[in-house]
């Protein structure tokens, strides 16, 4: 096609858009020629002037119409005509506020749901991790029959370093906090131990300086470090000549080799975890240690960078055929383990993904709710218009133009109620960010950006092509002689209009119980954990973690320190019982060790005898809150010279002494074991789950403090007094600095918080689900309301009727509930028989609760019925009152 | 509402293009000359010829402007444009294949 022809086209069309008048004239004047030639021909053919000119005209036919055909055919009457209906739907909105104000709510609470929800799930799941080719990133783990996710020895992860040809670079990392002494209090720094390559496998590189390579990874090459852009900051003045300064952690001196530029996310981790985010302060380089043929602790945790083109999965093959190389190389070292390639992505928002689609599902209910509401007041107007619009029919508008001017007015609408929600989403963002649960990953990246932006529009205009298009058609429908013969009512020739309005009622129904189900479901669950006894006293607790740094404090003085320190709190008045552990409950502490022997006992093939292992203070179970089961607590005289004991949980004595009595049991950790080897099992404590969502308990012991196998240079310290624990945090600092004036006491908290940071998930998707289920109900109730009182309104003449042949208020009562009711209990059948089918989605959000829960179907379906019947009540009430002789005179 | 005419759209559009190619006419020439041509078999009422009229000349096929009669009034007459003729070959090319296609058929049923 010739350019020149698209020049004529755009020409044309610009010169009809802005010459609307000229155009519509020449028109005008072209068919009022053709007339007169008619005219003229028909004079011709011997007719009288006023015969001729009445044949041209009927010859001509509706010259209005053929106007608008031709306007029609010039292609630009479609915007003319959106402007019109745009000024017109404009106009009708300002004459009904209360139409307007209801609408335009319901709208902008429901769009505005879900931009808030899209705008948690842009941020979190579909924004790429803040790491270049984030894609090509993977966590690499151990798995066995008994561990999902381990992490990897050393030296194991060294051998698969040199051998593996699937990863561009690899990297290990494990927690290695770093006490900062300077001026004022010594405060204690979350720091990692990573190896050569960890930036590079992230994609990132220093901002000043360089990132660790192979010869910081040799032990007594001296200390290196590198600090986060905020450390740098925040405690060294920014100092530009920052790069070779020393300064002194943990009482040694580093010398500073790199800082690291803003934004740098940490990437979560598993053992001894910090959250995903910028939650980092400082990185120092992991060392190889110790004796290489030694590979039964598993600490390092480890990360990859595929080459291009390779796959997850292909990496894990390639992982477990080396591995099977070097079970051979080291018998016994890999028994029974495997090894799991998770792309980092999945790893750091896996967890949260099961929630976010939830709750998109869930606001998404509740749009098709407003949808379906914001349909019904529309058709309800529809019939007090349908006068206006049979008129248009009538003279002349098409159908088309006629759904076009609807959906115009409701697109009108709709992106109005989305401009609203904007602002109901840009709240409630800040809201949802808030109240997120404790260590939910990539929080920072939540903003209302130009994607929820979009999003809005694009929602905006879906809705209100959804709610418009029904009654556009149905007035399009609507036949002209029968509304304009109809009387002032425009009644009775609507049948299917009802019914369109009821089958809408219906589905908000079934939705809005949908919701409630789902509610239900979550509320049963929440207040099932918290009804479940935690196996340990969180009130007047309070926790705090000390250590001890490796250079002042040599394995053996480490005790004498936690001994001294227990003793001193102890003596504090309000303090009732202080103690010392490894670890507090429900803080994701998951050390492990397995193989140990039993006495007596054999371990079934393949099945390691396994537990948690802690080391504890006398006072540590008292402070805690933890019972005794059987047998007793450790004393002053388990120490270094007395004979071996251990306590056990109840887990791990049910689970491997089978109901028989644990106490006086024996276990050793040496293959061949002395005498002297065996520790003897002195009592049973009650079982604590790692979280309050844990299935079950694991198997745990405790080691006394003083016959500790493993360092205990950094403890956990419990406190209890008989009133609000905060009270206790300068005790406690107190005591510390009394011993040593050097060391930091870090992480001071009440239980109550630790405790209230592991239900936080089930709790912020109760409220968030509970606060759609209300709204869609709330939304439910209007809709039958709405339905109702316009059926009684139709009916007004009928039960009038009825009430002067003698029926009694209360007939029609039951006569106007029963109509509701029909509707209502449709709604609920098909919303709990939705239930049961989609159920199963929120899995593992429920806690002790199957998701076909009786009960809560039970409660749902009667609080939905009851919440409809009030709903047709108001309308009930009102036909109750109807003045038969006004009714009946009224047409 | 079904379209005030017998014909099919494109057929008129045909026609349309055919006659003008001759020479630029007015609305009501174009209408006229068709009746005539056709012996008036063709009736083309005036709803459908003027928004044809406009279609064509919204497609650049046609241009119109104002121009005196022989008997001196004002009339806006149409006249092919260069992509209107290539349209109108294409047309002409489309309407012979159909029509023997039709023709075909329709003997084939006679025998």
């Amino acid at each position: 096609m010739s350019l020149r022809r698209y020049w004529d086209i755009a020409r044309m069309r610009l010169r009809t858009l802005a010459r609307r008048d000229r155009v519509d004239q020449e028109l005008d004047r072209e068919l009022h020629f053709h007339l007169e030639q008619q005219t003229e021909e028909n004079l011709a053919a011997g007719m009288t002037p006023s015969q001729a000119r009445l044949a041209a005209l009927r010859r001509l036919g509706g010259v209005t119409q053929i106007e608008e055909e031709c306007r029609d055919m010039r292609r630009t009457n479609y915007i003319e005509n959106f402007w019109r209906d745009l000024q017109y739907g404009l106009r009708t909105l300002r004459k009904s506020p209360g139409f307007t104000t209801v609408i335009l709510l319901t709208l902008a609470l429901a769009i505005g749901a879900n931009s808030a929800i899209f705008s948690v799930i842009d941020g979190v799941l579909l924004r790429p991790l803040p790491y270049p080719g984030a894609d090509r990133i993977v966590r690499i783990f151990f798995h066995s029959t008994v561990f999902p996710k381990f992490p990897l020895n050393p030296f194991d992860f060294r051998d698969f370093r040199t051998r593996l040809k699937s990863f561009e670079s690899m990297a290990g990392f494990t927690r290695g906090d770093l006490r900062l002494s300077g001026a004022g209090r010594p405060e204690q720094f979350t720091g990692f131990r990573i190896t050569a390559g960890y930036f590079h496998v992230l994609g990132l590189a220093p901002a000043r300086g360089r990132e660790f390579n192979a010869s910081d990874e040799i032990a007594g090459n001296g200390q290196s470090v590198i600090l986060s852009d905020r450390m740098w900051r925040t405690r060294l003045a920014a100092d530009p000549n920052i790069l070779g300064r020393k300064i002194t952690l943990d009482a040694q001196p580093f010398t500073v080799v790199g800082v690291m530029p803003p934004g740098t996310e940490h990437p979560g981790n598993a053992y001894h975890g910090v959250a995903n985010g910028e939650t980092v302060d400082l990185w120092w380089p992991f060392t190889f240690r110790g004796d290489p043929n030694q590979r039964g602790s598993h600490y390092l945790e480890v990360m990859a960078r595929m080459k291009p083109g390779i796959s997850a999965p292909r990496a894990q093959a390639e992982m477990n055929a080396v591995m099977a190389q070097m079970r051979h190389e080291h018998p016994g070292a890999l028994e029974g383990w495997q090894a799991r390639v998770v792309p980092l992505y999945q790893e750091i928002v896996g967890p949260s993904e099961r929630l976010l689609l939830v709750l998109l599902g869930a606001v998404g209910l509740v749009v098709l709710i407003a949808c379906a509401n914001a349909a019904n007041l529309l058709l309800a107007r529809a019939t007090a218009r349908q006068r206006e619009v049979a008129v248009r029919t009538a003279l002349g508008a098409g159908r088309s133009r006629l759904v076009q001017q609807m959906l115009t007015e409701s697109l009108l609408i709709a992106l109005m109620g989305g401009a609203l929600a904007l602002a109901v989403a840009a709240a409630g963002v800040r809201i949802l960010v808030a109240m997120l649960p404790a260590g939910f990953p990539r929080a920072s990246a939540i903003h209302l950006n130009a994607a929820v932006f979009a999003f809005t529009l694009l929602i905006a205009l879906a809705t209100g092509f959804l709610f418009g298009l029904a009654p556009a058609l149905q007035a399009a429908r609507a036949d002209v002689q029968d509304a304009l013969r109809a009387g002032s009512r425009g009644a009775g020739s609507h049948r299917g209009h009802l019914r369109l309005r009821n089958g809408l009622v219906v589905g908000e129904v079934s939705l809005a119980c949908l919701l409630l189900i789902g509610a239900g479901l979550m509320l049963r669950s929440f207040v099932k954990l918290l009804r479940t006894d935690p196996g340990f006293r969180t009130e007047h607790l309070l926790t705090a973690t000390v250590s001890l740094p490796d250079k002042t404090y040599k394995p053996a003085e480490a005790p004498r320190f936690w001994d001294r320190l227990s003793a001193s709190l102890s003596s504090v008045a309000g303090i009732r019982a202080a103690g010392v552990g490894t670890d507090l409950p429900w803080t994701g502490y998951d050390e492990n060790i397995g193989g140990f022997l039993i006495e007596g006992q054999k371990a079934p093939p393949g099945q390691d005898f396994h537990g948690r292992y802690h080391a504890a203070g006398p006072d540590y179970f008292r402070a805690v809150g933890i019972p005794l089961v059987r047998g007793r607590f450790f004393t002053a005289q388990d120490g270094m010279k007395a004979p071996p004991v251990m306590i056990i949980n109840q887990s791990m004595a049910r689970r491997y002494w089978h109901g028989q009595d644990a106490v006086g049991g024996r276990i050793s950790f040496d293959d061949h074991p002395k005498e002297s080897d065996w520790l003897t099992v002195v009592g049973v404590v009650g079982d604590v789950k790692d979280r309050p969502t844990s299935p079950e308990a694991e198997n745990a012991f405790w080691w006394p403090i003083d016959q500790s196998p493993v360092y205990v240079n950094q403890m956990s310290v419990a406190v209890r007094g008989s009133s609000d624990p905060a009270f206790l945090a300068n005790d406690l600092r107190q005591a510390v600095r009394q011993l040593d004036p050097t060391l930091a006491v870090a992480d001071i908290r009440p239980m109550d918080d630790i405790a209230d940071a592991n239900i936080s998930t089930p709790r912020f998707a109760l409220f968030l689900v509970a606060l759609f289920a209300g709204l869609a109900l709330t939304l439910a109730a209007i809709g039958i309301y709405g339905v109702i009182s316009y059926a009684v309104n139709q009916r007004t003449r009928e039960f009038g009727l009825r009430m002067a042949l003698g029926a009694q208020a209360g007939d029609v009562l039951v006569l106007v509930l029963r109509q509701g009711a029909k509707l209502a209990l449709l709604g609920v059948a098909l919303g709990l028989i939705g239930a049961l089918a989609f159920g199963r989605v929120l899995g593992s959000l429920l806690y002790e609760v199957r998701a076909a829960d009786p009960a809560t179907f039970a409660a749902v379906a009667i609080g939905a019925t009851t919440v409809a019947a009030l709903a047709c009540y108001l309308p009930a009430r009102r036909a109750t009152t109807v003045d038969p002789s006004h009714a009946l005179r009224s047409e | 509402m079904s379209k005030p005419s017998d014909l099919i759209q494109g057929t008129l559009d045909l026609l349309i293009l055919r006659t003008i190619s001759l020479a630029p006419m007015h609305g009501w020439a174009i209408a006229k000359r068709i009746e005539q041509v056709s012996q008036d078999a063709l009736q083309i009422t005036q709803g459908a010829l003027y928004p044809a009229l406009h279609r064509l000349e919204q497609q650049g096929w046609i241009r119109a402007a104002w121009r005196k009669t022989e008997t001196g009034r004002e009339a806006k007459f149409y006249e092919m444009t260069k992509a209107g003729r290539a349209q109108l070959s294409k047309e002409l090319a489309q309407w012979e294949r159909l029509s023997h296609a039709v023709g075909l058929v329709i003997r084939m049923a006679e025998e």
